[in-house]
């Protein structure tokens, strides 16, 4: 090797980067090179001088009070979206009647009855628009137009329900409450990471998911009922 | 990255195999995923000083840009604590989460990228008063300041912290070619002004 290749290579010999095979003849010419002899020394001293440099310096003594400001602001605001969104939700009395034909759809009993169901079960449900089985919305934007989409089909199939609420015995319905009450409490959670994380695609493909299942439930519930 | 502690290699690893620290760091960062501000604290006090550093080269010295940087990335940090999941060392997380913030910063204030100092004119760097002095490390500082930004960041990341090219290449969305390329820009800047 020249003099003009081995000095593009001497970082990589320095920094152990090198080659095996190149090593030996580019520390030949290094030896026998005064000009790359000096480069490698200067080179070296240069990495020996940023290694000896502080890994730590303290910031100022005011950073963190700033911080915990911004997460206390950003607490305040997580509190009340939780406020608002659990009052919102839980004050439709219908919602714990499509609780109740949940748990029913998920248990083997419920399951069997909405499969014999829905060969009979009518239109009404599926005049519907849903999002079920659709794609999920890239952008946090797309979602909330996605989400009022939900909201409306869900407040649509609600209406369904609860006129075939009398059909659901009272004991299921009070134990189907605590199901419904899991599911909107992973809504709720995935929005409030989302608050916190907006631009978060998997929280979106998660609340998004979670949407889609309480509608899709909540769809084949009233096919049920109707069959039945 | 070489230099990082590991906190560890999961969330939820047997407490018995654990150093003490590990465990109580692995206890702040749990806390503070359950939304502890107290324990975000400890956390915050552990790393702050390393992370400012770091804030510090990337921003060329100056001091006010890197205590802006450094407090951005902590709240983000705050935010999305609940994603860390203990696949890399809590310190690596935060330092990724340090350099893609400045470049977020650097793309959404074109100034910044623009922003590059005279090389002849040390006057302007921050910290040059203090220069004035006889310590060879703040020359060193200084001069890492002073570097171009492309040049400078590939000197940090690479010569100071310990990342490697690859790392440095995939965080920076350039080729393994432009990074050494910057590499050897930097070190021979260096060496110009710190051997005049």
């Amino acid at each position: 090797m020249t003099h003009d290749v081995i000095k593009h290579l001497l970082d990589d010999y320095v920094t152990g980067d090198l080659a095996k095979d190149a090593r030996g003849p580019v520390a030949d010419h290094i030896a026998a090179c005064g000009i790359c002899g000096a480069e490698v020394e200067s080179l070296k001293n240069i990495l020996a001088r940023a290694a000896e440099l502080p890994k730590s310096i303290d910031p100022p003594a005011e950073a963190w009070s700033n911080i915990r400001a911004a997460v206390e602001r950003d607490e305040e605001a997580v509190a009340a979206h939780d406020k608002s969104a659990i009052s919102g939700f839980w004050r439709r009395p219908y919602l714990l009647a499509a609780a109740a034909i949940l748990v029913a759809v998920l248990s083997s009993g419920g399951t069997a009855l909405y499969m014999s169901s829905r060969n009979v079960a009518g239109n009404s449900s599926s005049s519907v628009a849903t999002n079920a089985g659709g794609a999920t919305p890239a952008t946090l934007v797309a979602f909330t137009i996605e989400e009022n989409n939900y909201l409306r089909n869900v407040a649509v199939l609600q209406d369904l329900l609860d006129q075939q609420e009398a059909l659901l015995a009272p004991e299921t319905v009070a134990q189907l409450k605590a199901s419904l009450r899991t599911i909107d409490e992973a809504i709720l959670e995935a929005r409030n990471a989302l608050a916190r994380d907006p631009a978060n695609k998997t929280l979106i493909e998660m609340l998004s998911g979670t949407y889609r299942q309480k509608m899709d439930l909540m769809r084949r519930t009233a096919e049920m009922t109707r069959g039945s | 990255m070489k230099t990082s502690a590991v906190v560890s290699d999961s969330i939820g690893p047997n407490p018995s195999t654990m150093r003490e620290d590990e465990a109580a760091a692995l206890d702040s960062i749990r806390r503070a995923q359950a939304g502890d501000v107290d324990a975000f604290e400890l956390l915050y006090r552990e790393h702050a000083g390393r992370i400012f550093a770091l804030c510090l080269r990337l921003e060329a010295g100056d001091s006010a840009d890197a205590t802006d940087l450094m407090q951005d990335v902590f709240i983000k940090a705050w935010r999305r604590i609940s994603t860390f999941r203990g696949d890399c060392a809590f310190s690596s997380w935060l330092h990724r989460m340090t350099i893609n913030t400045m470049l977020e910063n650097a793309r959404s204030d074109r100034r910044r990228i623009a922003r590059v100092l005279p090389m002849d004119d040390t006057s302007l760097l921050p910290g040059a008063a203090r220069s004035s002095g006889v310590e060879l490390k703040m020359d060193m500082e200084n001069a890492i300041a002073s570097l171009p930004r492309g040049a400078r960041l590939a000197f940090v990341l690479h010569d100071v912290e310990g990342y490697q090219h690859q790392e440095i290449a995939e965080q920076l969305s350039v080729s393994v070619g432009t990074i050494k390329a910057q590499l050897h820009r930097a070190r021979r800047l260096l060496r110009e002004r710190l051997e005049r």
